[in-house]
């Protein structure tokens, strides 16, 4: 455990002693407030114009849904930029060989890049909580349906973490690292949506189609239901990455 | 203390390594000699456990490194051809990290790292960015991170590249005063730098091992034998050919006419009393003998005789 909070601290270390970290809470915050700004006068404007037309106002349940469903597109851009860097980089700077050389396992290198990504990431989303808080202090919001967002985008964002260590440990370049898992996170956004014009006729391959894909899964979450199924999902898929990462580690020795 | 045996290695159609096979006494300071590409940097990172043989195995203090790496890792630094520095990092930060990564315990760390700075003399720069620093001062902190855990084995791979010569002489006597401690092999493809530095030598060719031995040993067992000096007063030209009439005197030749300055060699197996006949001959001769003494090979020569 000792090496794992070695190297995660070092590198979350890193990450701010470069513009790197600042840029990425800066564009998380940023796109995050256009989103909220954009919502929150959206709602406004629908909660004044409700009676006048007789329909129903929306809630603050909506308006906080619309936000975090949101942070999975924000989530696309910020989670390649932080992922891309962590194995490529080391292994073009040749640093990883002050890894590989000392009396610490593969897996223990990959808890302790994963834990650095997830902790830089775990602090953007504390800062991120102004918008919710925000409306907390304004209305009077289900606190629940806030913290089993938070829950399942925490998880949703370790699986991807997950996904973009591993894209990273296999190239050298960074670029390369960002393009690929940009383009793998998209078409798991998207694949509940291409899925049905995948296999017209549904069945069996559409659902496994639906079923892989990340929005249904952080859906009941933003609801407010934590399932059992969908942790599940999430920490299966962050593990396989974690896993398929030290596959890639650990065949260095031997390749 | 190291056993390194029938080591193979192949990038694709390449034969990185063929068969390599040496080992290293304890406490000794080994020079691994080869041109680039020769295999030195393949065999050192088999030896470290970052890359992967085809064939052969690699045993440090007793321990196998596929079979044990961590063992192995344990009682080992390595300072790769290019420097593993973090260049966000302050230096006494850098090697505090690289001492928890070799889990040397909180309560000894401070000290240890204290002792490493000094003994490099980095204590004064501590607090400077690696990314600051000047490429001799690069190399001290990368050797700083190899010795912070005080490993009975050190593998460095090209310590002086690129460093101006004052530089160089500060590593090799660093190096140097870090044997007795430490089983040290150190590669290069700067002939005096191993010349100087280390007891024994082993040239790598082609991913081969050619030659092991010491400095004295590979010279010796050079098949031209062994090449003589022989200054005299005057003609030389003349001197030249009076010797090429004795048969044990080989490829007389006049190094420098104005100087008189001559070379010869005797064929290996022929004594050296064959020296007296030469003496005799340029006094009788009316040369007038000035100097006859061994001519010592340079490594240079050795070198590229054993890898042509």
């Amino acid at each position: 455990m000792g090496a794992v909070l070695t190297i995660a601290w070092r590198d979350i270390k890193a990450n701010f002693a470069s513009p790197k970290g600042s840029a990425i809470f800066f564009l998380f915050l940023l796109l995050m407030g256009l989103f909220f700004y954009n919502f929150l006068n959206t709602f406004v404007e629908m909660t004044q114009k409700a009676p006048m037309y007789g329909g129903e106002a929306p809630t603050l349940e909506q308006l906080l849904k619309a936000l975090f469903y949101n942070l999975h597109f924000i989530l696309i851009l910020v989670i390649p930029a932080l992922t891309m860097s962590t194995f490529s980089e080391e292994r073009r700077n040749q640093t990883i060989r002050l890894l590989q050389v000392s009396p610490i396992t593969p897996t223990q290198i990959v808890f302790g890049k994963f834990l650095a990504v997830v902790g830089v990431l775990a602090l953007v989303l504390v800062c991120s909580a102004v918008y919710p808080l925000f409306i907390k202090a304004y209305g009077n919001p289900d606190v629940a349906v806030i913290l089993t967002s938070y829950a399942g985008v925490f998880l949703l964002m370790c699986a991807q973490l997950a996904f973009g260590l591993w894209v990273s440990s296999m190239t050298t370049n960074q670029f390369m690292a960002f393009l690929f898992t940009m383009f793998g996170l998209f078409l798991l956004l998207v694949l509940n949506w291409i899925a049905p014009s995948i296999s017209s006729t549904g069945g069996w391959w559409a659902g496994t189609l639906k079923y892989l894909a990340s929005t249904d899964h952080l859906d009941m979450f933003l609801k407010g239901v934590l399932t059992v199924s969908d942790t599940v999902y999430f920490l299966c898929f962050g593990a396989l990455f974690l896993f398929f990462t030290n596959v890639v580690l650990d065949s260095q020795r031997w390749r | 203390m190291i056993e390194v045996s029938g080591l193979s290695k192949r990038y694709g159609a390449v034969q990185a390594l063929n068969n390599v096979s040496f080992s290293v006494g304890k406490g000794q300071i080994v020079g691994f000699l080869g041109a680039n590409g020769a295999g030195k940097t393949t065999t050192m990172d088999i030896m470290c456990g970052c890359i992967g043989a085809d064939a052969g195995t690699a045993t440090i203090a007793g321990y196998d490194i596929t079979e044990q790496p961590l063992e192995v890792k344990r009682r080992l630094g390595y300072l790769p051809d290019v420097a593993p520095l973090h260049p966000e990092m302050r230096i006494e930060e850098f090697v505090t990290y690289a001492g928890r990564l070799h889990k040397i315990p909180g309560t000894e760390l401070q000290r240890r790292v204290s002792e490493t700075l000094e003994k490099l003399s980095l204590g004064a720069v501590r607090r400077r960015l690696i990314g600051n620093l000047s490429k001799g001062y690069r190399q001290r902190v990368a050797l700083a991170q190899a010795i912070v855990h005080n490993p009975d084995v050190l593998v460095l791979d090209e310590p002086t590249e690129g460093l101006d010569p004052n530089q160089i002489v500060q590593i090799r006597e660093l190096i140097r005063s870090l044997a007795g401690h430490h089983t040290i092999i150190l590669s290069s493809h700067i002939l005096s730098e191993v010349q100087n530095t280390c007891d024994h030598l082993i040239i790598v060719h082609n991913g081969t091992v050619v030659q092991t031995g010491s400095y004295e040993d590979l010279t010796r067992a050079m098949k031209s034998g062994r090449t003589y000096r022989l200054k005299v007063a005057r003609n030389g030209a003349a001197a030249v050919s009076d010797l090429a009439d004795l048969a044990a005197a080989e490829h007389p030749r006049l190094v420098d006419a104005a100087e008189h300055e001559l070379e010869f060699s005797l064929a290996s197996g022929i004594d050296e009393a064959v020296l007296d006949n030469v003496a005799r001959r340029m006094i009788d001769g009316g040369f007038g003998l000035r100097e006859l003494a061994v001519k010592t090979k340079s490594l240079e020569e050795v070198f590229f005789q054993l890898t042509q």
